[in-house]
């Protein structure tokens, strides 16, 4: 792993916790209704597996 | 530069170098113990007095007990009010999934899973898959009923997370599926080896050569592959065949990549411990026989610590000329739980089924039964040719192989032959060896 790939994982990681920030608050703003509450804890499943996979190379 | 490889799923994690690899699976397991300590009651039970911080080594590991399957099923009767008893680690609200094991060894397991613990093993197949080649060019097919089965599911959403075009093959009968792959253009398959063996009898039963139907891989799932019987799928179906090890409760955990020569323990995905076959005190040095004792470090709703496997497996290197960094497994020589002393000797079936599908193509299904008779144990082979073979032919071949077995096992067997299509065929786990002094 060279420089480049370091400044891209640490923007990825940006990225990922920004979606996992936004999901969030679109899952708040959503109020319960089904249709946020649903597909936005989807999208959080999902950020869960990129931490995993991007984020933790970062976060040593 | 890595940014831009397609040779990997995630080319930074898989050519991570071993020591930052082995940094990354400490933390998240000390991460993980303490979520399993605040949300599992077994595991609060169960690591009482041991904290996370407490674990800076490998030989730390060893301070905390193995989980076998009895615990969960103990845990499992919880105080009898929920399915999932002291196993769960969310609120049930969260489980998306119900899955279990097949039950061979005793009642099932019941394995809940969140929508985030269920995209984390499809993740681990999404690597499984992505290693054996599969690409958004393959249309995959899956030739059965998955059930409550976890292996098939796992790898229908990854082949799909993957870009893959996924065929369930539910509902048909073999001629059927044969059929199906056939009309569809099939390029992939996901089945058990058993199954794929049986897949290409029925198919020259058409009249197909299973060559023809255009199988480029296979992944194979739900039981042993011995080299020689993967060797011997390539050659018929003219696919590349890869094999994968894993298990319901902790998911798969290793698998093959393209050299096809050992299995790269998925890290850092899982925290695998290959321990002495005695009391598993020692971790074993490279080339020895172990036993697996797995870690799935991102799963929430069934938390899962030391889980002895039963598998039993050689240790191998660390690195592969494919590039990944990650601890191979050199050969799965079976489940601790198989392992049979026969007349004072360790016997282990998978050591059959290696010298038939090497040495002698001539059969095509066989049946392994020990029984006592008066105080000795006797084990018995029952062999299908693929056809039928006259009274000279058959004792020069039983002698042959009564020969080869002998050296392999140390044991010498009767061995007797079954007519063409007389012995059972299996879809899922095979029944081919059948231990009958306990009854």
């Amino acid at each position: 792993m060279d420089g480049d790939d370091v400044t891209g994982l640490k923007k990825m990681k940006e990225k990922i916790d920004e979606i996992e920030l936004l999901a969030c608050e679109l899952r708040d703003l959503g109020g319960g209704v089904p249709v946020v509450e649903k597909n936005t804890q989807s999208i959080l499943s999902f950020t869960h597996v990129l931490k995993f996979g991007i984020s933790d190379l970062i976060d040593m | 530069m890595l940014m831009k490889s397609r040779e990997y799923w995630n080319p930074w994690m898989e050519t991570l170098n071993r020591e930052r690899l082995l940094e990354i699976e400490f933390r998240n397991f000390r991460k993980y113990m303490r979520y399993a300590k605040g949300h599992s009651p077994l595991y609060r039970k169960k690591l009482d007095g041991i904290e996370p911080e407490d674990i800076q080594t490998r030989e730390d590991l060893r301070r905390l007990p193995l989980t076998d399957k009895e615990d969960l099923r103990l845990a499992q009767e919880g105080d009898g009010e929920s399915l999932y008893g002291d196993l769960l680690g969310v609120d049930l609200t969260e489980v998306s999934d119900y899955r279990q094991t097949s039950g061979t060894t005793g009642k099932p397991v019941y394995v809940p899973e969140s929508y985030e613990s269920w995209q984390w093993r499809v993740e681990v197949w999404c690597h499984i898959l992505w290693m054996a080649g599969f690409r958004e060019t393959d249309r995959v097919f899956v030739p059965f009923g998955y059930n409550v089965y976890v292996a098939f599911w796992e790898g229908h959403y990854a082949a799909e997370k993957l870009g893959c075009e996924v065929v369930p093959g539910g509902a048909l009968d073999t001629r059927g599926r044969i059929n199906k792959m056939m009309e569809i253009g099939a390029t992939a398959t996901l089945n058990t080896p058993t199954y794929g063996l049986h897949m290409a009898e029925t198919a020259k039963k058409m009249g197909v050569d299973p060559k023809e139907i255009g199988i480029r891989r296979m992944q194979c799932a739900g039981e042993p592959l011995p080299q020689a019987t993967r060797r011997l799928l390539e050659n018929i179906w003219g696919a590349e065949v890869y094999d994968h090890i894993g298990g319901t409760e902790p998911c798969a955990w290793a698998a093959m990549c393209g050299q096809r020569q050992g299995l790269h323990i998925l890290e850092p995905f899982f925290l695998v411990e290959i321990l002495d076959l005695e009391d598993q005190s020692r971790e074993v040095k490279e080339g020895e026989l172990g036993m697996a004792v797995v870690t799935p470090l991102g799963r929430h709703s069934f938390p899962l610590i030391r889980f002895n496997t039963q598998d039993v497996v050689k240790k191998g290197k660390e690195g592969c000329p494919c590039g990944r960094t990650s601890l191979m497994i050199s050969e799965v020589t079976g489940r601790a739980d198989h392992l049979r002393k026969i007349r004072g000797v360790l016997f282990t079936p998978v050591s059959v089924e290696e010298i038939l599908r090497e040495e002698f193509p001539e059969i095509n299904e066989y049946e392994i039964t020990v029984a006592k008779k008066g105080l000795m144990d006797e084990i018995s082979l029952k062999l299908e040719p693929h056809e039928k073979l006259g009274p000279t032919a058959s004792a020069g071949l039983a002698n042959r192989i009564g020969e080869r077995l002998k050296m392999k096992t140390n044991l010498r067997f009767n061995i007797e032959f079954a007519d063409p299509g007389e012995l059972p065929r299996y879809t899922l786990k095979s029944q081919r060896f059948k231990d009958l002094r306990g009854e």
